[in-house]
This record gives C-alpha cells, sequence and structure tokens, in this order.
C-alpha cells in the first residue's frame, strides 16, 4: 500500500503512514479547521491495513506538542485501531514523545495508554531534534 | 470614535489587565492569526511552558466555541457560499498575575439551560473527575449538537489552573448572551 506523507502545517501535524514498513507517526500541532475533513480517510485506510495484518511487528510514534479536545476523539480512536491489532496478534509499539517539562502532555500520554493491554507503550521525552 | 473617546476606552481596558480585546466576526483566520500574537507575547514574556499551552487551549477552544456555536451569525452554508461569519467578543487578560481568555458569544434561549447545567456540574468536579468525565465523555456517543468531540468545556476546566465562571443574561425573547472566563 502507498505511504501516505503529509507535511506538518500551523495547525495539522506530519504525519507518516508507511504501510508497507509498518512505520507510522504523527508530530506537531492538532487543531485543524474539521478534524474529520483531515483525518477521516487516512483513519479509515489505516484501520482496514491494520485489520488485514497478521504476525507483523509495527511502531506508532506520537510526538505532539499541542492537540485541541476535538483532536483527541481520534488519537484516542487511533488507540483503539492499535490495541485491536495487537489483540489480533500483531507486535506493536507505540511511542508518546513529550516535551520535556509539558505536562499536558504527558498527562495526556498516560490516559490513553489506558486503552492499550497487549500494545507495548513508552512514555518518552522528544529528542531535542524533534523540539519545537 | 474620536481620540476622546477611544483614549478613555483604552485606558479602561489596561487598567484591567486587559492585553488583547476582539470583537466582531470570529473566523479561523482570526483564531491564527490572534493564536500566533499570543505565542509570541508569551514566548517574549518568558512564560512557563505549561502556562503558555494552557492559556492557548483556553483560547482555542473558547475561539472554536464561538466559531461553531455562535447564535449571531451571518451568512448560511445554504446560500452556495458555504461561508458563515460567527460574531463574538474574545478578551486575554491578567488578573491578580494569572492570565485569563474570556469569550462572549450570543445563544438560544432554549439552550441555555441545557448548558448552564452541563458547565454547572463540569465547575464541580475536581482533576481526577474531570479526567474521567474526558474519557468517559470520548468513549461514549458525541453529544447532540455537537461538531466536535463533545469535550470542549471539560477540557477548558482541566487547563483553567486557576478555575473559571461563566454566566448568562437575557438579552430578548429567542436569545441570550453567555461569557465564560478561564484562569491559567
Amino acid at each position: 500500500m502507498e505511504t501516505i506523507q503529509i507535511a506538518a502545517t500551523e495547525r495539522t501535524p506530519r504525519v507518516l503512514l508507511d504501510f508497507d514498513n509498518h512505520n507510522y507517526s504523527l508530530s506537531g500541532e492538532s487543531y485543524p479547521e474539521d478534524v474529520s475533513d483531515f483525518y477521516s480517510s487516512m483513519l479509515n485506510q489505516l484501520e482496514n491495513h491494520l485489520g488485514q495484518l497478521r504476525d507483523v511487528a509495527l511502531r506508532f510514534d506520537f510526538s505532539f506538542v499541542y492537540f485541541n479536545s476535538s483532536s483527541t476523539k481520534v488519537i484516542m480512536r487511533l488507540f483503539e485501531m492499535l490495541e485491536e491489532t495487537a489483540q489480533s496478534g500483531n507486535q506493536v509499539v507505540v511511542n508518546w514523545y513529550y516535551k520535556e517539562g509539558d505536562e499536558i502532555m504527558q498527562e495526556m500520554g498516560e490516559e490513553f495508554a489506558l486503552d492499550l493491554q497487549r500494545a507495548e507503550f513508552h512514555l518518552l521525552p522528544m529528542p531535542e531534534i524533534l523540539d519545537g | 470614535m474620536n481620540v476622546n473617546e477611544l483614549l478613555p476606552f483604552r485606558k479602561s481596558l489596561t487598567d484591567q489587565g486587559i492585553l488583547l480585546c476582539y470583537n466582531g466576526y470570529i473566523t479561523e483566520e482570526v483564531l491564527m492569526g490572534i493564536g500566533a500574537t499570543i505565542k509570541h507575547k508569551m514566548a517574549a514574556a518568558q512564560a512557563d511552558q505549561n502556562v503558555t499551552r494552557g492559556l492557548f487551549s483556553l483560547f482555542v477552544e473558547q475561539m472554536q466555541n464561538v466559531i461553531r456555536y455562535s447564535a449571531e451569525k451571518e451568512g448560511s452554508t445554504r446560500d452556495g457560499t458555504g461561508l458563515v461569519l460567527h460574531y463574538g467578543l474574545l478578551v486575554v487578560g491578567m488578573e491578580a498575575s494569572h492570565y485569563f481568555v474570556a469569550c462572549g458569544n450570543m445563544i438560544d434561549n432554549q439552550d441555555v439551560d441545557t448548558l448552564r447545567n452541563n458547565l454547572t456540574h463540569i465547575k464541580s468536579l475536581d482533576h481526577e473527575e474531570l479526567k474521567a468525565l474526558f474519557r468517559k465523555t470520548l468513549k461514549g456517543e458525541t453529544p447532540p449538537g455537537s461538531l466536535g468531540a463533545g469535550v470542549g468545556f471539560i477540557d477548558i476546566a482541566r487547563r483553567a489552573t486557576h478555575g473559571f465562571e461563566f454566566d448568562f443574561a437575557n438579552m430578548d425573547e429567542s436569545h441570550s448572551y453567555f461569557s465564560i472566563k478561564a484562569y491559567v
């Protein structure tokens, strides 16, 4: 499946969905004018793809600086999808990067992780290079 | 307005600690422009990053509320232009060394009770209870009439580390004015 790669804007994150290499990431800010406009199609593609995978190791990196309340529903749905594919026997690693000292993003990562049982979760300070 | 009117107006704003005040059409462009200005101001003031992020969150949530729900609007998605301008009032300032964001907009009288009950409940919750309600609301069906995830006010309550207040004033038989002010 063709990789989805979208550059970041002031209000939307950089998106990488590398289906073939099982490598996914969202980074930056997320407060689009219309959340479904921005996320719906990629979420559906990802969901279909994850549903077909068997015995695969995949990784999803989240490196958010800020997201609005409308975006939280999307992120929660992503976590649910990742847990589901882990339950189906895939090896899933979720990395949640937050800017050191950013209590809001750290706490949000902990909250989303409540949905993960089989998927492996890491809460990590953001490497300097991503520090925006 | 001439200078004799503007100067006292300006003095009244500054005396109240108001850093920024906007009354008029609140659009996505206004949100982005003022949002960037707030970030610059907080960087220049060397504010704590959690205060900056909290203030920015309060700003985005309140502005998006006005853009989505203000009952005072012009244009319609049905007239072909797809452009609706929503009217509202934004104030950003500082009171007793805490930054605040306040917004005001018209709402339909029929929505007053629901909004008041919802906000009264949210205001009564502590940090852990807010987290639980946030999660429960996200997991459930999006509330009827919501254009987002339905957690905007809970998010405001969570980010308002020094509390928030809200009020309603009846304007006429069909509309009320709604205000919310949140401190970080």
